[in-house]
């Protein structure tokens, strides 16, 4: 089997805005997805969150659209659209139908180069109170919501800028001014900082002249503020763990680890391990801990692909009732490192190649998926034809190289854990020690 | 007139033309022992989704025995006659499918997603798995007690809190849909392996059963497949229609109840009472008003509670449609100060909606949204198998898909105000908050909006009937 191969094209305006385009007329929709080069990592000290409250005040209208039009406008053309922030970047996309292509680069345009005309007190102060409930629903009125800030901070140390939570804290969302928007605005969202891709029903020639048409009178920043040295020690150089007490019923682990950075064809390694190791009811943890052993009522890991110094591999397992959350971890942490000892067989590397074919195949027959990874690899590695080389890179990956990644990411002194357990234990526990 | 030329265009660009577009067209068949075969074939998509669909879900078990019908979905793939769950597993993982099974209040699906040059072999591991499950045991306990370790976290989730107390709160005791369709703690600890094989024995017809097929289907002969793999299935013993659904609902006026939830910083709040089923006559024009009303990011509420107010990340409203009426809600987790003004503000749309007509620009925007967003969500095999599998799940006609664009165009400002008034009732809607009332307790019982009472059950812990006071509801 083959990945149908995506044919793009790929330039940029005068001002630097880099254009990509993927004809597709297979059904009449198109994706237009811009990349921002500017994410979480970006924040200063005080300042967290910044990057995402941004991100909602680019739906708040622009010179020629109103607040909340932007939505409004798409959606009335039988399109979706949301924008989302990152550790490493901001993106903005709509999914519309064909003949509707041109509103959305009207819109993304008008935001790029206006958005200040309308900026106001009034919708800052509005999406501040949204964003603050997003942190509320999202993360503190969740069991387990406080996992991805501790992960974080015990992955890195307080001067990396991966170290804090990209949804911020509520101290710096209430410090956040006008000012701060201006700036932030001022200093990253240029042409020269973006990358556009649209894929689907439209026509090459057509895309570029709209391009220029729209966006290529928004003047470049040539003084885009320049990131500091990011690289960190591949190793966190000790085991970082933590005891959370919250409300939950059942205890859980979070593992993480720091891993290579995205285009690392040692991180290609990873997933693929991350496959063996959790990817679906065949893998070694679930087998193990959920199927065999009963300790976990589930069990997960993931890699976060990123550019700042190190990648995130991340997982968790929930303790069975009446199991110790000891048992849960020790088998957790013996399926990892035995993936370090020991080569994969055959027959296990084949059927995790299979499912990885079957994956890929199902998130690019989406334009919307296609347009994001092609901004994705034109923004964090100047090579937007990977879009066409991962799958490729996956199933080049061997025994060894598995071997290989897991004996250097999966190691004690590389490693966070953190424990959850039910409140009424630390109650007791403060009780005993009483 | 002298102005700097701006460095973008302020005129906005007029649409295009738009591109033809119609639902793909699908052929019926039916195999020799009644079941049904749904194929699409949908040229340049190579990746193959089947779904082998029976008319046999939740709602149709018997309530001493809630949870019976997902849990056998979940147990399905766990081992056949002639594999176990690990030979079956890896069998699909070296065609590189997913071979999944669930069950939900109408339906329950055996499904594989496949690239299309290993459709038969997929296939082939689908139809073993109906054809001669064999429910070990010890999975079957497995599972059961997965199920119940996921009930506790359930209790801890203020979200699946708030479902299940709406649920429980607008429908009457003998109504399916108000317990939870994994059943409940005590439905659950009863279930065992006879009765999961019950469950799934009942939906045992093939004639209430269809196989739907689609993808890129160029040189397959999908029913020759189907008629080899399924077409000496026979009608199970133990097969039985289910009668009627009973989807009712006791509430006869307004009130408050909740769900006390100590430290909590946000309320999760569902408003609203019994809804409708998928087949109503007034689906296209339910439709419009659900997304003028609560559906579109610039609906009423989402504009009010959102982007007015600021009191949540995000609020909506419409109906979940069933085969019997499910239930019809407002909803949002909103920051606890605002509890009772976002409690106030929702009835006050509700109310609004139903006093005059939506001004032609929502009547558009809905109606364009929802025409628009067709080819979108069926843009892949996934969505487009999953819509002709509930063609047949509500028996509905062959061309409900392709005269769904009319049929919304066609809905007019009266239609949305008409159906308004006969499916939302605010002076009856039950009002369900879980959230930390002692900081809300007294202004929502000075709002009068009706009757408070509030449950203050032990957080997080199981079991131990919920501590009552208050007043009425």
């Amino acid at each position: 089997m083959s990945l149908p191969r995506v044919s793009f094209t790929d330039g940029r305006l005068a001002n630097g805005l880099r254009v990509i385009v993927a004809e597709d007329h297979l059904a009449p929709v198109v994706a237009v997805n811009i990349w921002y080069d500017v994410g979480s990592k970006h924040e200063q000290p005080g300042k967290t969150g910044f990057a995402h409250l941004f991100e909602h005040v680019m739906f708040q209208g622009s010179a020629n659209v109103a607040k909340a039009e932007h939505i409004a406008l798409v959606q009335a053309a039988g399109g979706t659209m949301n924008g989302t922030t990152w550790f490493d970047r901001t993106n903005y996309f709509e999914n519309l139908p064909s003949h509707q292509l041109e509103l959305a680069l009207w819109l993304e345009a008008d935001r790029m180069g206006t958005l200040l005309d309308a900026l106001s007190q009034e919708n800052l102060d509005n999406q501040r109170a949204v964003v603050k409930n997003e942190k509320r629903s999202s993360y503190d009125n969740r069991p387990y919501g406080s996992w991805d800030e501790h992960l974080r901070a015990t992955l890195f140390p307080p001067e990396h800028p991966y170290h804090h939570p990209t949804i911020g804290s509520m101290e710096d969302l209430d410090a956040a001014s006008l000012e701060d928007v201006s700036a932030f605005f001022r200093a990253y969202y240029a042409p020269n900082n973006a990358v556009l891709s649209v894929v689907g029903d439209c026509d090459d020639a057509q895309v570029r002249a709209w391009a220029e048409r729209y966006f290529g009178r928004i003047p470049a920043n040539p003084a885009i503020p320049p990131l500091g040295d990011l690289s960190l020690p591949s190793v966190i150089g000790a085991e970082r763990r933590e005891t959370i007490f919250d409300r939950v019923p059942l205890p859980r682990i979070y593992v993480g680890f720091r891993a290579p950075m995205l285009g690392d064809r040692r991180l290609d390694a990873l997933e693929v391990a991350s496959q063996i190791l959790a990817g679906g009811k065949g893998s070694r943890l679930y087998r193990r801990l959920v199927r065999e052993e009963r300790l976990a009522q589930d069990v997960a890991l993931f890699t976060l692909g990123l550019i700042g110094g190190a990648s995130i591999t991340a997982g968790w397992a929930t303790a069975r009732p009446g199991i110790d959350i000891e048992r849960v971890e020790t088998a957790f942490h013996e399926e990892l490192e035995r993936l370090a000892d020991e080569p994969v067989s055959d027959d296990e590397l084949a059927r995790a190649r299979a499912l990885i074919e079957t994956d890929e195949l199902g998130a690019l027959q989406r334009v919307e998926e296609r347009a994001d990874r092609l901004s994705m690899y034109a923004t964090l590695l100047d090579d937007p034809d990977l879009i066409n080389r991962m799958l490729e890179r996956y199933l080049d990956v061997t025994a060894e190289d598995i071997q290989a990644v897991c004996a250097a990411v999966f190691r004690p002194d590389n490693r966070t854990v953190l424990t959850y357990l039910p409140a009424e234990m630390g109650a007791q526990a403060a009780e005993d020690v009483a | 007139m002298s102005q700097a030329p701006s460095i973008v265009v302020t005129e906005r660009p007029v649409p295009g033309t738009p591109r033809p577009y119609d639902f793909p067209p699908f052929e019926r068949q039916r195999l020799s022992n009644g079941l049904g075969l749904i194929l699409v074939d949908l040229p340049g998509r190579p990746l193959v989704s089947a779904s082998l669909v029976l008319r046999n879900g939740a709602a149709d078990e018997p309530a001493e025995e809630a949870g019976a019908t997902v849990l056998s979905a979940r147990a399905l793939a766990e081992g056949t006659e002639r594999h176990d769950a690990i030979e079956l597993i890896e069998a699909a993982e070296r065609l590189g499918a997913s071979l999944h099974a669930e069950a939900g209040w109408d339906a329950y699906t055996v499904g594989v997603d496949v690239p299309a040059e290993r459709l038969e072999p997929a296939l082939g591991l689908l139809a073993e798995m109906v054809e001669q499950p064999t429910f070990p045991g010890a999975e079957v306990e497995r599972i059961r007690d997965e199920r119940l370790a996921d009930l506790l976290q359930a209790k801890a989730d203020p979200r699946r809190r708030a479902d299940e107390a709406y649920a429980d709160t607008i429908f009457t005791a003998d109504s399916p849909y108000h317990r939870p369709a994994g059943g409940t703690q005590e439905t659950v600890e009863g279930l065992d392996r006879e009765r999961l094989v019950a469950a799934w024995r009942r939906g045992g017809d093939p004639e209430r059963m269809t196989l739907v097929v689609g993808g890129d289907l160029a040189g397959l002969d999908v029913t020759a497949m189907a008629g080899a793999l399924m077409g000496g299935w026979t009608r199970a013993r133990e097969a039985r229609v289910a009668g009627p659904i009973t989807a009712a609902s006791g509430v006869t006026e307004r009130f408050v109840r909740v769900v006390h939830r100590p430290g909590s910083v946000q309320t999760e709040m569902r408003i609203g009472h019994l809804g409708l089923p998928r087949r109503n006559p007034d689906y296209h024009a339910v439709s419009v008003m659900g997304a003028i009303l609560g559906g579109l990011f610039n609906s009423r509420l989402n504009m009010k509670l959102r982007e007015e107010r600021g009191f949540t990340y995000g609020a909506s409203a419409g109906f979940d449609l069933r085969r019997a009426a499910g239930p019809f809600s407002a909803r949002a987790a909103v920051h606890s100060e605002a509890t009772v003004p976002a409690v106030l503000d929702t009835l006050a749309e509700l109310e609004r909606i139903r006093d005059g007509l939506v001004t032609e620009a929502e009547l558009r925007a809905a109606r364009d949204y929802l025409v628009g967003v067709f080819p979108l969500r069926f843009e892949t095999p996934g969505p487009i198998v999953g819509a002709l599998g509930g063609l047949f799940v509500h028996d509905l006609p062959d061309d409900e898909l392709a005269r769904y664009r009319p049929a919304i165009e066609d809905v007019s400002a009266a239609d949305v105000h008409a159906v308004a008034r006969a499916h939302v009732h605010p002076d009856r809607a039950a009002v369900v908050l879980v959230g930390d009332a002692d900081g809300f307790l007294a202004d929502l019982e000075a709002a009068g909006i009706g009757p408070v009472s509030v449950d203050r059950e032990p957080v997080p812990e199981a079991g131990g009937g919920a501590g009552h006071e208050g007043a009425g509801g």
